[in-house]
């Protein structure tokens, strides 16, 4: 993991990471989003050969994130797990397991379609548009973010990339972190998924995922 | 022999009743039948290479039954006609009936494809007439039914139509896969009979269609001599700097007189983006020939298609643009001009399509070929002449299809389901799979068993399952969705376009679909789109009133040039300046002038590299006259050699004439290094280097990706259960190149890029002959005609960066200060 990058935000200090997560320091909360685990279940379950070898990484690099910060509580913003129950959840199921002492609280994004007991069994706290702490909001979805609101809102769903260009025609993509005055939208955590474009403007900040670092995006 | 059977004797006379009489080469046809031959017959359209074959079925009949052929009905399947275009089954079908009629043969004959009823597709289940035409999907899809082997088992013949087109494409392979099931479900010894237009290797053509028989087989050649005319039509004024696709539009009112003096025309235009413009263009030209004018291409609606080669064999139409989706067979014999817009990159091709005006024996197919840009006017120029030397490409059959091989074994895995042992010995009696290993087939049947890499404890893929060693699919929905699967083998996942209230207008690419936002406008059918919404497999649009839209690029576009059609444009630059003879030279003499002048007018021994600076970076331009394909490997190599020599970025462009190196440093290029990037000493190895770095893999990826059954496309009904099921083929190319880069699928897309693009021998040959050729090093101060097509094409550019890809992001935003 290279050093991540403190974001700050109403005097508080969020650390972007390479990894596709954000660590709250004042709440010492992990905020993931996308994190669709199950998909490569989901899509094998169907017939579809893909590996879970991507799954298996997911989970790593989230357990990485959690022994590296500590965290007290997780907040994914939205689409925790991707479809309907799988035997992949299972290997979810353990590591929540280990880390049980952790809070974690799942902002219910449109792909969270599983049993209300299997989140309850699991020990996840569901909510269902708008988590709030410490004056800050979580929504899965960018458009449930009130208008004209001045208080600042995490969201995801998009998958947020950038495309960048220079000299001699070249174009480059990579995901991102797409921040605004009031809003943050985080990269799916998920290595699974794919993404919709984002471009820069004079009022928002990108920070780019080039393979292990990040990097704002300047123009 | 043959004169002496009965059924020589009825067909004979019954020819002779409508005032006919068989062609040599029909007769030799049944003659070959009659001694249970199988092989192909060669001969070119509207000359009777359908009765050929189908007359010696009859023929054949009619002996084995001398006395009740006009009573006995219901004899289940005995003729199977492989047809690959839909469009073609309705007239040949008509055709068969109509003789058999007349011949008081109480056959049925049947049509099997994508446009069959559910009714009449069930009332083949419960007795298949005596012949069916069928696609080669629907044959596949035959095969997934649980009574196949018994409704097949006294099948006597399949013909294969067109098979010159169907060699060396999957759809290919699918129809030899088939071949060698129904051998081995047949309780007879079967014929098979392709019917082929004249190609380079009609005998390898032959071997492949017949190599599950293990027979020798024979070729049956009709001569007849086909008078081609020819005519370019010049712009009045030649560009100097040829823009790709632009100076045709200009040409439209040209065309207007010859579709006006022409009885029926066919525009051939070779992407389906162009033919939407082209006909909008016309129409502006034309406003009179509304309604006698229409357009035909793969996208366009089923209906709307049928109803234009309806309209077009009763003469109800003036004329029809179209693409590559009536090359084919169908003969429409009203059509006495063919229009020929923009480079048809291949001698067959160009003769086919020729073909495809003036039929009848003896009549002459007239054809005029229209640039769209005006260096075409050399290739113009160089069809001539490779006509005149009676030039012709070959086919190159696949091999090693595991994607349409897998898919197959799922096929009979919903059927009857497959024992392997049996399945292997067919399988390797194919042409595709002779060379098959052992391992290689184990990994087939492990992917479908197994879905490669798993964790297995927390794994539920069932696909095939193994009972009492056969191989099955027992789960319905899985069995379901490979069904609508089987279709697909067309290439790209596409996109249905509907509109918002509801109607539907035709089918696109996913890959142009990707490219737009919400509120872009495209053009489909004629129709100005605007993009509403992609919602679950549907692309929902309203019409859409701008003048701007962006055109669909198909990927025909991308049809690179074949080798034979390189060599003459080579010798054709030859007469630059020098032998003005030809119109299509003279009227380039400014063009060549103007490259003389600026750079050098490459000679047949000699090879042309430019290096240009200019504000968008420095180029690199290198003409070797190859063909696209050709160039696009071999730029991949060239950037990856020069990479070697310092960390650089480049952007990649190609045509059929030469490829552009683009840099934003300068690249380190002269005459002292020029011998070694360009030799042909660890080839391979730079190739395997260079396709990996250059990703062009991802590009063959996604045809494998959606024929090996990773793309699933949805369907009616099940539109939200599937939505979670969806992802790009990019997208699963990156997991599988980062998770599992072993999978078979995979390692198909870089064999394929390997033997059909990256083609060593044709590379290694390209290479050998710039490193002899007396090399022309230019540097001028601007780009020059030569140059400028390839650099204005911005579309499928490849990338190569030899940088760390850190470094190269913090330079392209300092790049991006400095502005």
């Amino acid at each position: 993991m290279t050093a991540p990058i403190p974001y700050i935000i109403q005097e508080n200090c969020f650390w972007l990471t390479s990894e596709r997560g954000i660590f709250w320091e004042k709440e010492r909360a992990l905020i993931l989003s996308d994190l669709h685990f199950g998909k490569t279940g989901h899509f094998r379950k169907n017939g579809i050969g893909v590996p879970q070898a991507v799954y298996k990484e997911d989970l790593q690099r989230m357990v990485e994130l959690i022994s590296f910060f500590k965290p007290t509580k997780l907040i994914a913003v939205g689409d925790l797990f991707h479809s309907a129950d799988n035997l992949e959840l299972q290997l979810f199921s353990k590591i929540r397991a280990v880390f049980s002492k952790m809070q974690l609280i799942l902002v219910k994004g449109n792909h969270d379609v599983l049993d209300k007991s299997w989140y309850h069994q699991n020990n996840i706290e569901l909510t269902n548009r708008n988590y709030t702490l410490s004056g800050f909001h979580f929504v899965h979805d960018p458009l449930d973010i009130p208008s004209g609101n001045t208080e600042f809102y995490f969201s995801g769903h998009l998958h947020p990339s950038v495309s960048i260009s220079g000299i001699g025609k070249q174009i480059l993509h990579f995901p991102c972190y797409y921040f605004t005055e009031n809003t943050g939208i985080l990269p799916a955590f998920s290595k699974f998924s794919g993404t919709a474009k984002v471009k820069k403007k004079k009022n928002n900040r990108i920070f780019a995922i080039v393979e292990n670092s990040l990097i704002e995006i300047e123009k | 022999m043959l004169q002496k059977t009965k059924g020589y004797q009825v067909i004979k006379e019954w020819m002779q009743a409508k005032k006919q009489a068989p062609f040599n080469f029909q007769e030799e046809t049944w003659h070959q039948i009659l001694i249970g031959e199988s092989g192909i017959v060669n001969a070119p359209t509207g000359c009777g290479k359908t009765f050929s074959v189908f007359l010696g079925v009859l023929i054949q009949y009619i002996n084995q039954h001398p006395d009740n052929y006009q009573h006995t009905k219901n004899n289940r399947l005995q003729l199977i006609w492989v047809s690959p275009l839909r469009a073609l089954a309705k007239d040949i079908g008509r055709a068969m009936e109509i003789a058999l009629q007349e011949l008081d043969i109480p056959w049925k004959v049947g049509i099997r494809n994508g446009d069959t009823s559910a009714s009449e597709r069930q009332k083949q289940k419960k007795l298949l007439p005596e012949i069916l035409i069928i696609t080669p999907e629907s044959l596949q899809l035959m095969l997934a039914q649980k009574n196949y082997a018994e409704q097949l088992n006294i099948l006597h013949f399949i013909a294969v139509d067109e098979w010159h087109e169907l060699m060396g494409s999957k759809r290919g392979v699918q129809v030899e896969l088939a071949i060698s099931r129904l051998i081995g479900a047949s309780i007879n010894k079967l014929s098979i009979w392709g019917i082929s237009a004249t190609i380079g290797n009609l005998e390898e053509a032959k071997d492949v269609l017949i190599a599950p028989l293990g027979k020798k087989g024979c070729i049956v050649q009709a001569k007849m001599d086909k008078k081609i005319n020819i005519e370019s039509i010049i712009p009045e004024e030649i560009d100097t700097y040829p823009w790709a696709g632009h100076l045709g539009i200009k040409l439209v009112n040209r065309l207007i007189p010859i579709i006006e003096q022409s009885n029926t025309t066919l525009i051939f235009i070779n992407t389906r983006g162009m033919s939407e413009v082209w006909y909008q263009s016309i129409l502006t030209a034309a406003p009179q020939l509304a309604g006698a004018i229409a357009l035909h291409h793969g996208s366009i609606e089923q209906e709307l298609r049928l109803w234009v080669e309806d309209a077009l064999h009763t003469q109800k139409l003036k004329a029809v643009v179209c693409t590559a989706s009536l090359d084919l067979g169908v003969d429409f014999r009203p059509v006495d001009t063919v229009i020929q817009v923009g480079s048809p990159k291949g001698i067959a091709r160009f003769l086919q399509r020729a073909g495809r005006s003036g039929h009848g024996p003896g009549e002459i197919s007239k054809l005029y070929f229209l640039p769209t840009h005006s260096l075409e006017l050399v290739e113009a120029a160089a069809l001539k002449q490779a006509i005149k030397e009676e030039m012709v490409e070959s086919k190159t059959p696949l091999i090693l299809c595991f994607d349409v091989l897998i898919q197959y074994l799922c096929t009979l895995a919903i059927g009857e389901g497959f024992e392997p042992d049996i399945i292997l010995k067919e399988i390797k009696s194919c042409y595709c799979f002779s060379e098959i290993t052992d391992e290689e087939w184990m990994e087939v049947l492990l992917n479908i068993t197994q879905g490669g890499v798993a964790l297995n404890k927390y794994d539920e893929y069932h696909k095939v399952i193994i009972e009492n060693g056969i191989f099955k699919i027992i789960d319905r929905k899985i069995a379901m969705r490979h069904r609508m699967h089987i279709g697909t083998i067309v290439s790209d996942a596409m996109l249905k376009v509907k509109f918002l209230g509801g109607g539907y207008i035709g089918v696109i690419e996913e890959y142009f679909i990707s490219r737009l936002e919400p509120g872009d406008t495209f053009t489909l059918a004629g129709k100005n789109l605007e993009l509403v919404m992609l919602k679950d497999m549907d692309v929902l649009v309203r019409k859409s009133s701008s003048k701007k839209s962006k055109i669909p690029s198909w990927n025909g576009g991308r049809m690179s040039l074949t080798a034979n059609l390189g060599k003459m444009l080579r010798q054709t630059f030859n007469k630059a300046l020098i032998d003005e003879t030809e119109i299509e030279i003279k009227s380039l003499h400014t063009l060549f002038e103007v490259q003389q002048r600026l750079s050098a007018i490459p000679r047949n021994h000699q090879v042309l590299i430019e290096q240009i600076e200019t504000k968008d970076g420095y180029h690199l331009l290198v003409y070797p006259f190859e063909g696209r394909q050709v160039h696009e490997a071999m730029s991949a190599v060239v950037a990856h050699r020069i990479g070697q020599i310092l960390p650089i970025s480049f952007s990649i462009a190609m045509n059929d004439y030469g490829f552009e190196l683009l840099s934003d440093q300068p690249i380190p290029l002269d005459d002292s290094n020029l011998p070694e990037i360009f030799s042909t000493e660890s080839l391979l190895l730079d190739i395997q280097k260079s396709i990996n770095s250059a990703e062009m893999a991802k590009r063959k990826f996604r045809d494998i990706a959606v024929i090996g059954g990773l793309i699933f496309q949805g369907f009616p009904g099940e539109h939200k259960k599937s939505k979670h099921l969806q992802s790009s083929a990019s997208l699963l190319f990156k997991v599988f190149e980062e998770y599992e880069p072993n999978n078979i699928l995979l390692r198909q897309a870089y064999r394929e890029l390997m033997e059909q693009q990256m083609e060593e021998e044709r590379l290694r040959a390209a290479l050998d002959r710039i490193f002899h050729a007396e090399i022309l090093l230019r540097f001028p101060k601007q780009l020059t005609p030569l140059a400028f097509p390839i650099t204005v094409d911005g579309l499928n550019r490849n990338s190569l960066s030899t940088e760390k890809l850190e470094d190269r992001v913090r330079k392209m935003q300092q790049q991006l200060d400095k502005n």
